[in-house]
């Protein structure tokens, strides 16, 4: 789909691109010193273990080093080590605080005298990329939280088991301060590759780690181009905050956006409290559609067991049948061409540990995830599979004579459901999709204003269906990688210079919505109102 | 008589204990799943090792007699967006004798080794196939708890 670019964008993309202030920033960035001091990050914040909902420890880090490594004083600091944004509405997410970590470049537009504002909030724009990750499930309950960093020749085979993984012996090393020991494993894990055949072909590495391909390379280096913004003093008109956020993977439910964006999820609205006008993600590359899902976590519960030692419906048993008539679902794209990719998975299931001296599990849970970029077919496959709840329950509970719904029986209750709305941009001319196109034209990276038909389930949701317009990028260069979401998460690195490319892209693109105070004394105005758009009046 | 009768049957009892061919045995196993994993969407079609444990769950349940087994635990994945790289069954058999033990144990493998295959048939996937590098297949692994 083609968007028509505003002349103002594409001169506003011209001017910021060629700006002094940012050649000095990017000649910054391009040094080999500079890039080290990326890879470092990377390494030193990717180990810190950040599960979806229990992101303190990584927050925590990336608040310290803020104020005391990355030249920010703490007022610039926007979120509190409680999890607290103050101008938002929505702190507390499914019962939880939510742990963002998000600092302000501070902009020129609060101090004009005839300054619009949303109930004392100045226009912003944010750039986001997630801190959460899928593995390990939960923090540990004691010792030392760091995940081992593992190093692989490409010579031998992907680990089959986490065993195996395990048993790799080679590892990064962290000195007492979580800083990365520059020893051999490190020289050779630090390896710059074109590809993975270049890889293979010259000693490289697979770098096992959590997050390597989702997302911390992207996030972290959006905290690189915050501090280099800072020390470069790039002053933008509307406010820019860069943000890494909670609650992406799992069941975090986008916490983190719904934070930042006041979504309420019953009502499916969001009140944009802190008055944002634009939204940039880190996680991908153009997007503007985003998948639906429906995710289901459902308690079976096995009745008290009769006296006598009597046998009766089994929680765990009850569970193995409805997952196992899930199994077996087609999808509506498995089923007939043309219709929308729509997938699902039973993600995780567990089981209550059955009490001392007993052998009866009480209850057992599992998650489904189901995900359509149509509300059509992700209806579809909810009402296919969302029935195969209780029919295991039933199942179960029909091979003991049992009725359901009775004491005697299993019986089922919902423990958690997750909405993410769907959204298919049905028109992609807004400033987001502009800027995000303009500054890659700009740069040589696009030939045309053309968006992509493709969708992700991506943060993005939440401003999407707010309407806030966004775009997706990238700041990560992997020179290969696999195996996201699984415990053999790895990659090798990639060229630096496309880090720094990246992240010329995403400053010129932040910088044409928040407006620009060019070197040469001039302003480049910002290139969308200073409303931002909600579905929701703040309760403030 | 009555006694006598009582006797006897403890002296059976006694000797059924100490000759383990012939005694009541029950133990417990634990049965792995493990596949490839990964993202739920992203990596959609992968085999999940979760689906198959649920899948040897069943044929668990049609392979032994009700009574000689108790399944206290079914568990695998790391997050609901994920295809689940690992399943594991915890179950509890008993049998008459070491003989029936065995039996028991020989069905669950076979079972867990079923549940296994089908969710590869499911996905179009055999042994040696490969998905980015890792083995595409759920493998099952049965070992005494």
């Amino acid at each position: 789909m083609p968007a028509t670019i505003p002349p103002p964008v594409a001169a506003a993309a011209e001017k910021i691109a060629n700006d002094p202030q940012i050649a000095a920033l990017l000649k910054d960035q391009s040094t080999d010193a500079a890039a080290k001091a990326r890879w470092n990050q990377f390494l030193e914040l990717v180990r810190i273990p950040s599960p979806s909902r229990q992101e303190n420890l990584k927050a925590a880090e990336i608040h310290r080093r803020l104020v005391a490594e990355w030249g920010f004083s703490p007022s610039e600091v926007m979120t509190r080590a409680d999890g607290v944004i103050e101008a938002s509405d929505t702190n507390i997410v499914d019962g939880l605080p939510v742990y963002n970590a998000c600092v302000v470049i501070k902009g020129s537009y609060s101090g004009r005298a005839d300054a619009v504002n949303y109930k004392g909030q100045f226009p912003k724009v944010l750039v986001e990329g997630h801190i959460d990750v899928v593995n390990p499930e939960e923090l540990p309950k004691t010792g030392d939280p760091s995940i081992r960093i593992k190093l692989q020749p490409y010579a031998q085979p992907v680990v089959a088991t986490p065993e195996e993984l395990a048993a790799i012996p080679d590892e990064l090393s962290f000195d007492a301060r979580g800083r990365v020991v520059e020893n051999d494993k490190y020289a050779t894990a630090s390896k710059v590759f074109a590809n993975a055949k270049d890889a293979e072909a010259n000693g490289g590495v697979r770098i096992y780690v959590p997050g390597y391909g989702d997302m911390m390379p992207s996030t972290s280096n959006a905290f690189v181009l915050a501090a280099a913004m800072k020390k470069h003093n790039i002053k933008p008109v509307y406010d820019i905050w860069i943000c890494g956020t909670a609650g992406e993977e799992g069941k975090g439910n986008l916490a983190g956006m719904k934070q930042l964006y006041g979504f309420d999820q019953k009502a499916g609205t969001g009140s944009n409290p802190l008055n944002f006008v634009a939204n940039f993600g880190l996680e991908g590359g153009g997007t503007v559609n985003f998948l639906g899902s429906y995710r289901f976590e459902m308690k079976f519960k096995a009745p008290l067991p009769r006296g006598g030692g009597a046998t009766g419906p089994s929680a765990p048993e009850a569970m193995a049948a409805a997952i196992a008539r899930i199994s077996d679902v087609k999808t509506p794209s498995e089923l007939r061409d043309g219709a929308p990719r729509t997938t699902y998975t039973v993600g995780r299931a567990s089981c209550e540990p059955p009490p001392a001296g007993r052998t009866v599990a009480p209850s057992c849970s599992l998650e489904v995830d189901m995900r359509s970029p149509r509300k059509e077919t992700l209806d579809e496959i909810r009402n296919n599979i969302e029935p195969m709840f209780q029919a295991g329950a039933s199942a179960e509970n029909a091979r003991y004579g049992r009725k359901d719904g009775s004491p005697e029986g299993i019986t089922l209750e919902l423990m958690w459901y997750g909405l993410r709305p769907a959204f298919v941009a049905d028109n992609v001319d807004n400033v987001a999709v502009h800027a995000g196109l303009q500054s890659g034209i700009q740069l040589g990276v696009l030939t045309s204003p053309m968006v992509g038909a493709g969708s992700g389930s991506l943060n993005d949701n939440v401003p999407a269906n707010t309407g806030i317009p966004t775009y997706q990028f990238t700041l990560a260069s992997s020179a290969a990688g696999a195996g996201g979401h699984a415990f053999w998460e790895w990659g090798t690195r990639g060229a630096p210079a496309t880090e720094v490319a990246r992240m010329h892209r995403v400053l010129t693109a932040a910088l044409i919505v928040s407006g620009f105070h060019a070197a040469d004394g001039t302003v480049v105005p910002p290139a969308v109102g200073p409303l931002g758009k909600r579905t929701r009046e703040v309760a403030r | 008589m009555k006694r006598l009768i009582l006797s006897l049957a403890f002296l059976v009892s006694v000797a059924a204990a100490a000759t383990p061919a012939f005694a009541q045995q029950s133990g417990g196993l634990r049965v792995d799943f493990q596949g490839p994993g990964g993202h739920s969407s992203g990596a959609y079609g992968r085999v999940s090792a979760l689906h198959a444990a649920a899948r040897a769950v069943i044929l668990i349940q049609k392979a032994l007699p009700a009574g000689s087994y108790q399944i206290t635990n079914l568990t695998g994945g790391n997050s609901v967006n994920s295809i689940a790289s690992d399943g594991l069954i915890e179950i509890k058999l008993t049998a008459a004798n070491a003989a029936a033990y065995q039996a028991l144990v020989a069905a669950v493998t076979k079972a867990a080794a079923d549940g296994a295959a089908a969710e590869n048939a499911f996905r179009g996937v055999k042994p040696g196939d490969l998905t980015s590098g890792a083995p595409a297949t759920v493998r099952s692994f049965v070992k005494p708890s």
